[in-house]
C-alpha cells in the first residue's frame, strides 16, 4: 500500500510540474510574434543581382564597391 | 574617402595555376618568402610528383604513417569539409580521377580521355584516419587535396604574412585586413567587385579542366563521374579561404534547385552561373 501511495504521489507531483511548467512558459513568452522561420531563408531572397551568366547575391557583411578590383576568385 | 595605400603586389605561376600575393607596406623579400613557402609545400602535397609526401602516403594504404604537421591538418581539414558537405567533398576521387583519365597536369597535355567508367568513391570517413603526427589510408583507396589546398595554403599565407594581405592562390583567395583604401580589399567575383575583409574566396567550375567532350576534373562523389548538375560554376565568399573552397564546391554538386538555400545558409555572397 505504502508503495502504491509513492507511485501515485511521484506521478501526480511530475504531472502537476510539467502543467504549471507548460502554464508558465504560455504566460511569459519573450516575443510572441517572433517568426518560426530562420532568417536564412529572408537572406535567400535578399540583395540579388542579375548578370550576363549568372546570378550574383551579397549578404549583409559583404559590401559591393566601385574600386577596381586587385583580383578576382577564377576557376583554374 | 580614406587616401589609397600602395598596393605590393606579386605574381608567379605555382600549383599548377597563377598565383598572386599583395600587401600594404609588405617588403619585396616577404612576397617572396611567401612564394617559396607555397612552391615547397605545393611539390609536397602534389599527387602528380611520385617522390611527394602525399604520393608516398597514397603508395603506402594500410599501415599507420607519419605525416607532416601540414598534411595532417590538411588531412583534418578534408575529413571536416567531409562533415559539413554531407560526403560531398570528398578528397578521396584520386581513383575517379584517373578512372576518367586526369593522371598529369594540364600542363603537360590534355589528359587522354578514358572510357566513361564510374569509379565509385569511398566515403572518406571510411577510409582515413588521422592522429597526432600520423595518418592511415585504406587500401584502395587514394588522396587529391585539390582546393582545400589551395584555400588552406591562402589562409596560412593571410596569417602569417602581414596585417594587411592578400592571398589568391589560382583563385582560392583570403583577404586580411583592411586593403587599400581602408574598407577592404576589392576583389572580382561573378562580374561585381566586393570589399574583402577577414574573409576569402573561391570559385568552384567544370568549365576549365575540360578534356574529351564531357570529362573534367570535378567528381561527383556520388555517382563517382565527372559531375553534371545543371550548374557549371559558383563563386563564394565566406569567412576563410578554405571555407568558401568547401561551400563552392558543394553548392556546385547540389545543383541549381538548392544552391540558393544552401548559400544563403554558408556563404556571406555566391555567384551561380547555370549551365549554359
Amino acid at each position: 500500500m505504502r508503495i502504491v501511495i509513492l507511485k501515485a504521489g511521484a506521478t501526480l507531483l511530475t504531472v502537476a510540474a510539467t502543467v504549471l511548467s507548460a502554464l508558465y512558459v504560455t504566460a511569459h513568452l519573450k516575443n510572441p510574434a517572433a517568426p518560426l522561420q530562420p532568417t536564412v531563408l529572408n537572406a535567400s531572397r535578399g540583395a540579388s543581382v542579375s548578370a550576363p551568366g549568372g546570378t550574383l547575391t551579397l549578404g549583409p557583411s559583404v559590401q559591393p564597391s566601385t574600386a577596381h578590383p586587385v583580383t578576382s576568385t577564377y576557376a583554374s | 574617402m580614406h587616401p589609397e595605400a600602395p598596393v605590393q603586389a606579386h605574381h608567379f605561376e605555382a600549383l599548377g595555376t597563377n598565383c598572386s600575393l599583395f600587401g600594404i607596406d609588405l617588403s619585396r623579400g616577404k612576397l617572396l618568402e611567401g612564394e617559396f613557402w607555397v612552391r615547397r609545400l605545393g611539390a609536397r602535397l602534389t599527387r602528380f610528383a611520385p617522390d611527394s609526401e602525399l604520393s608516398h602516403f597514397n603508395s603506402s594504404p594500410g599501415a599507420w604513417r607519419d605525416v607532416s604537421p601540414e598534411l595532417e591538418s590538411l588531412l583534418r581539414e578534408s575529413l571536416r569539409a567531409f562533415e559539413t558537405s554531407a560526403g560531398l567533398v570528398n578528397v578521396a576521387v584520386l581513383r575517379s580521377m584517373e578512372a576518367v583519365g586526369y593522371t598529369r597536369p594540364l600542363s603537360e597535355g590534355r589528359p587522354v580521355a578514358t572510357e566513361r567508367r564510374a569509379c565509385p568513391v569511398p566515403a572518406l570517413v571510411e577510409v582515413l584516419a588521422v592522429r597526432r603526427g600520423a595518418a592511415r589510408l585504406e587500401p584502395g583507396a587514394g588522396i587529391d587535396l585539390g582546393g582545400i589546398a589551395k584555400g588552406w595554403m591562402a589562409d596560412r599565407l593571410r596569417d602569417s604574412m602581414g596585417p594587411n594581405v592578400l592571398a589568391n592562390l589560382g583563385g582560392d583567395l583570403s583577404a586580411g585586413g583592411a586593403g587599400p583604401a581602408g574598407d577592404g580589399w576589392p576583389v572580382g567575383i561573378g562580374g561585381a567587385t566586393v570589399l574583402l575583409r577577414e574573409q576569402g574566396a573561391a570559385t568552384s567550375s567544370v568549365r576549365r579542366r575540360r578534356w574529351g567532350g564531357e570529362h573534367h576534373h570535378l567528381i561527383d562523389p556520388r555517382t563517382g563521374l565527372p559531375a553534371r548538375t545543371g550548374l557549371e560554376e559558383v563563386s563564394v565568399v565566406a569567412a576563410n579561404g578554405v571555407e568558401a573552397e568547401v561551400v563552392a564546391k558543394t553548392a556546385l554538386l547540389v545543383g541549381p534547385e538548392l544552391a540558393p538555400a544552401y548559400c544563403a545558409a554558408h556563404a556571406l555572397a555566391w555567384w551561380l552561373s547555370p549551365e549554359q
